[in-house]
């Protein structure tokens, strides 16, 4: 299977900070790609900026043939976005949710429907679903998003730490789901602090710092390379 | 499309949530009920209107004076006393507002050809407006009195003089223009009529805009607070029609309840009418409405819409401008001191067209008062009455001009990723200031 995503050179600044300084990495489709690397390192930056709400200083962003800085509008027909501390419409019910952004993407009745329901089962919040979002422990409102994110069957998820604040079964079950959608062609940018989640989930790893790309590969590549038990030793070594 | 109105249906539902939806209702159901309570309370008033009455004197002049003060429809309250001071402790006691107190030797004065003294004891309870209804009825009654006994003293003993010539030497006519037409009317009662058709125009004004540019502002803010503003400029849905989809559903919303704000002013003002006028008051608005289409100061379809037109550029102008002010507020409480600056362009037009003639201020002050595209939209009411439709239609322009700037402007600001950085960047610049 071919490139999804390619990233090449690509900067931001914000004012007198350069956060990103130049990172070149390619997502094939269904792959899961992880960008790992300590905070600041720019990993949302570089995320937000393939989800086209930051526009880059410089670089080239290309998803599925599309120009991403150019064309924006056609990017986001292709993508979805799970930002890092994500929230909801607080006076909408869990389904009303589901419902609005399935009508966003979908104009077939038939297809808005069947979406609905692959989230709903996705989130499992079961009847908990009738209730208002702004009812929601932070986990639930977590599951309820990276449900809606993932049930458009986007070409390219893009998931800010997506388990952060889940129990262990609850994010048990989504790197589970998240898997079962990669087989399906979806691919999987995603950032994340847990290590043990990466080494499960990933096919390959991206080690970010201060903007910059160390290294890129396999998880078995990286500690092979770094000659490490497991991630968090690569993490160390690189961080230091 | 399609997504615009996916959008616009949430946008719709977010802002008519029980938190607004209620203080507007008991807003309403509060000018009904004020209304009502004037208006009932006024006829009431109307209906037993009384006056303590002691007559010291008894003559044939002071039984006159007492027949036309109950056609003035006054009920009269015997005193049981016929000391004057006693009659008004017994008038507090019983809760009269009005004793007239006939002294002895009242009629002889009059026929004598003296000044008649008469004593008028008011108790003032309230300062309230209709408080002072009764004693004003009866100062008329009484100066119609007074004209009586002109005439017929003047007729007694000069019956060569005209006794109307007396009252009223001079004749004074007035005549008021307009443009071009001319009515036989005083300006005191032209004033009044366009006073009394136009004052609710700037008030409601006031409100909607105001209403409109909050509720857009807080949408925005709200996106920002609740962290749902990334998700939204993630998804498939075009920045026009983002910052479209907003404005419009606040616009309608403040609309809505514009009208619902009239529907009570009315029943305010119908209420205080009938409280205040009854039949004298309808016929009195009868009759400067028919001065008032003498002189063209109706309005037609036409000027009612390009009022409408002005009204609405006002609203759009406002909802451009919260949009882009709500984009700097962090939270919803910060919205509040954000739309300072909007509130300011409304207030000095505003204010200013309740006191004074904005056309009338000196060339430097005038052009910067019309700068403010708000303040068109509070001419165009006396514009049209004075039939300067070609001010009008330059001033929605002028509202026009400023909508596309500033929608031109939201739009960068929402396609750009300020929308995300700006408040960081303001915040970054203060600390290196430091
Ligand atoms: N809106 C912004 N304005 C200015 N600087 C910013 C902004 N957003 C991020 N930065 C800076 O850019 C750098 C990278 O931040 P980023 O959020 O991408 O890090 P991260 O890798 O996601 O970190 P974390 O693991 O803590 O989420 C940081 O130094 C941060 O301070
Ligand atoms: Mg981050």
């Amino acid at each position: 299977m071919g490139d999804i995503l390619e990233v090449k050179d690509l900067r931001k600044r914000y004012g007198q900070l350069e956060a990103v300084k130049g990172i070149d990495f390619s997502v094939q489709a269904g792959e899961v790609f992880a960008l790992i690397g300590p905070n600041g390192a720019g990993k949302t930056t570089t995320l937000r900026m393939v989800a086209t709400i930051l526009q880059p200083t410089s670089g080239a962003i290309t998803l599925d043939g599309i120009d991403v800085v150019k064309e924006p509008a056609k990017a986001r027909e292709r993508l979805s976005y799970l930002p890092e501390e994500a929230g909801a419409y607080k006076s909408m019910k869990g389904r009303d949710y589901l419902k609005f952004m399935a009508e966003v993407f979908f104009e077939d009745p038939a297809d808005q429907a069947e979406s609905v329901k692959a989230a709903g089962e996705i989130s499992g919040l079961g009847d908990r679903l009738g209730d208002k979002l702004g009812t929601y422990s932070k986990g639930m409102t977590r599951k309820l998003l990276l449900a809606r994110s993932i049930m458009t069957r986007p070409k390219l998820a893009i998931l800010d730490e997506p388990t952060s604040g889940l129990d262990v079964l609850g994010a048990l079950d989504i790197r589970d789901t998240v898997k079962e959608f990669t087989r399906h062609g979806m691919a999987v940018l995603l950032s994340s602090h847990n290590m043990l989640e990466i080494e499960y989930l990933s096919d390959r790893v991206a080690i970010i710092n201060e903007g910059v790309i160390h290294a890129t590969g396999t998880p078995a590549e990286l500690k092979a390379r770094y000659s490490a038990q497991n991630l968090e030793e690569v993490f160390a070594e690189v961080a230091r | 499309m399609r997504r615009f109105w996916v959008l616009l249906r949430k946008e719709i539902k977010e802002l008519v949530t029980p938190q607004i939806l209620l203080p507007f209702a008991i807003t309403i159901v509060m000018f009904m009920f004020i209304g009502n309570i004037v208006g009932s309370q006024g006829t009431e008033a109307q209906a037993n209107r009384r006056l303590a009455l002691l007559d010291l004197d008894k003559s044939a002049a002071s039984a006159a004076l007492q027949g036309a003060v109950e056609q003035a429809g006054f009920k009269i309250d015997r005193v049981t006393t016929t000391d004057p001071a006693a009659a008004t402790t017994e008038l507090s006691g019983n809760g009269g507002t009005l004793l007239l107190v006939v002294p002895k030797g009242y009629g002889a004065s009059l026929a004598a050809g003296k000044p008649a003294p008469l004593d008028v004891y008011s108790v003032i309870r309230t300062f309230s407006f209709m408080a002072g209804q009764d004693s004003s009825t009866l100062s008329a009654a009484l100066a119609a009195v007074e004209q009586a006994v002109a005439r017929e003293t003047v007729g007694g003993s000069a019956p060569n003089l005209d006794a109307a010539f007396l009252e009223n030497p001079l004749q004074v006519r007035d005549h008021v223009l307009i443009g071009d037409k001319q009515a036989d009317v005083s300006p005191d009662v032209v004033m009044g009529f366009i006073t009394s058709q136009t004052t609710f125009v700037p008030i409601v004004l006031f409100i909607v805009v105001i209403f409109a540019a909050q509720m857009v502002a807080v949408a925005i803010a709200t996106e920002k607070e609740n962290k749902t503003l990334e998700t939204l400029l993630a998804m498939p849905i075009s920045r026009p029609a983002i910052v479209t989809a907003k404005m419009v559903a606040a616009g309608l919303v403040a609309l809505l309840s514009a009208a619902g704000y009239m529907v009570g002013m009315r029943f305010y003002m119908d209420g205080l009418m009938k409280g205040l006028g009854g039949a004298e008051g309808a016929a009195a608005q009868a009759a400067s409405q028919a001065f008032a289409d003498k002189l063209g100061l109706t309005l037609g379809v036409g000027d009612y819409a390009l009022l409408g037109l002005s009204m609405f550029g006002a609203i759009l102008v406002a909802l451009a401008f919260a949009l882009i002010l709500g984009a700097f507020a962090e939270n919803v409480k910060a919205v509040q001191s954000l739309l300072a600056p909007l509130m300011v362009l409304l207030m000095v037009p505003y204010f200013l067209s309740l006191f004074i003639d904005i056309n009338s201020l000196s060339p430097v002050a005038r052009t910067l008062v019309l700068a403010i595209p708000f303040s068109h939209a509070f001419l165009a009411a006396p514009n049209l009455f004075l039939g300067n439709t070609g001010a009008v239609v330059t001033g929605a322009l002028y509202e026009l001009a400023w909508f596309v700037v500033l929608v031109l402007i939201a739009g960068r600001i929402f396609s750009s990723d300020r929308l995300l950085t700006m408040k960081l960047n303001f915040s970054r610049k203060k600390r290196t200031a430091v």
